[in-house]
């Protein structure tokens, strides 16, 4: 008897409580909160602060990434977009005092068979020998080769 | 009073809609829960005052923390009952520790504001029967009432009661058990004419 009453009793409750409703007036409230809190978010003091900060970065950055790099070239050489990486020293081909006294030079990126830097006495490993080589030219006036630098 | 059905991924949408500032997405998550949410405070507390404050607490706190909802560990449903429940302890001056044993004790009495001093213009619900159980249930202790409102009325499963308590499924059930009988012998009084009015209405 007493399960009875406890699930009649219980059963009465779902039904009666299932008809009861939250009050109306509460979403108006709450859907006011809400805007009240978004407006807040999208627009807090300060809101310009951010994007000017931004905008002061890139532009000290843009002027860092543009100013002028010096090169390792020797004087009066031209040069490439190749010249602005970083390579290791050019070796001389010729001796250094002919070098300097050359009146107009040309850096030139070129790629050649590795085996080719044995003709100008560097070492070369038989196994690598055939494998292609990208390398800074540094030519004479009348296109003859004075110094060489490895690119990779 | 059972809590709306579930489509996780409509309500998760929902969710993440309102966190970009959707107001539609938000009162389409509040007109879902609203009621179940209402339901459970006015039969914690006992009072449409305090439920109306409650519900409205607990929405607020969805637009403001949802970040503490963890879709891992249930729904948003459940979620919203656990904080509704937080709300209502702090409206009704209950302090429950559930390791503390002395407020464990089966004859734990509710909160002298929730039982024995409503008039018959108090009455919530409109059946007598009903507004009968609901005042029984109103007057055994909370950690036992929690538990029944949610598992019995709001039908919530055991483990959604469990992370709603934040106790083990092991202890809702046994705090179910007690609950029904505490329930029981309450209504043991009103047995016969609840017996009466079945066989009026039959």
């Amino acid at each position: 008897m007493t399960h009875d009453v406890l699930e009649d009793g219980l059963g009465a409750l779902r039904r009666d409580i299932a008809e009861v409703h939250a009050p109306a007036a509460l979403e108006a409230a709450l859907v006011a909160r809400f805007r009240q809190q978004h407006r807040r978010i999208a627009r807090p003091d300060f809101w310009w602060l951010p994007p000017l900060a931004l905008a002061a970065t890139l532009a000290v950055t843009s002027w860092m990434v543009r100013m002028p790099h010096g090169t390792q070239l020797p004087a009066g050489a031209a040069t490439t977009p190749a010249a602005e990486a970083d390579a290791g020293p050019f070796l001389a081909l010729r001796p250094l005092e002919r070098i300097a006294l050359e009146p107009g030079t040309t850096v030139v990126e070129t790629e050649f068979p590795r085996a080719l830097l044995a003709d100008w006495g560097l070492p070369v490993a038989p196994d690598h020998a055939g494998e292609p080589v990208r390398a800074e030219m540094l030519y004479s006036a009348d296109g003859e080769p004075i110094a060489v630098r490895l690119i990779n | 009073m059972t809590m709306p059905p579930v489509d996780t991924k409509a309500e998760l949408a929902l969710l993440a809609r309102m966190k970009q500032g959707d107001e539609s997405a938000f009162v389409a998550l509040y007109r879902k829960h609203r009621d179940a949410v209402y339901r459970f405070a006015l039969l914690y507390a006992g009072s449409p005052a305090i439920a109306a404050d409650v519900t409205q607490d607990t929405f607020v706190h969805l637009m403001t923390q949802h970040r503490q909802f963890d879709p891992t560990r249930g729904s948003i449903g459940a979620w919203l009952c656990g904080v509704a429940r937080n709300m209502a302890r702090k409206q009704c001056g209950v302090r429950e520790d559930a390791t503390d044993p002395a407020e464990l004790q089966d004859d734990a009495r509710a909160h002298d504001s929730q039982v024995d001093h409503q008039s018959p213009l108090d009455r919530l619900l409109r059946g007598e029967l009903a507004e009968h159980v609901r005042r029984a249930v109103a007057g055994i202790a909370p950690h036992y009432r929690d538990v029944l409102i949610l598992c019995e009325v709001a039908d919530l499963s055991y483990a959604e009661a469990a992370q709603v308590c934040g106790i083990d499924i092991g202890t809702v059930r046994s705090r179910l058990s007690r609950a029904r009988t505490q329930l029981a012998q309450r209504l043991a009084s009103y047995a016969p004419s609840a017996r009466g009015m079945k066989e009026v209405q039959s």
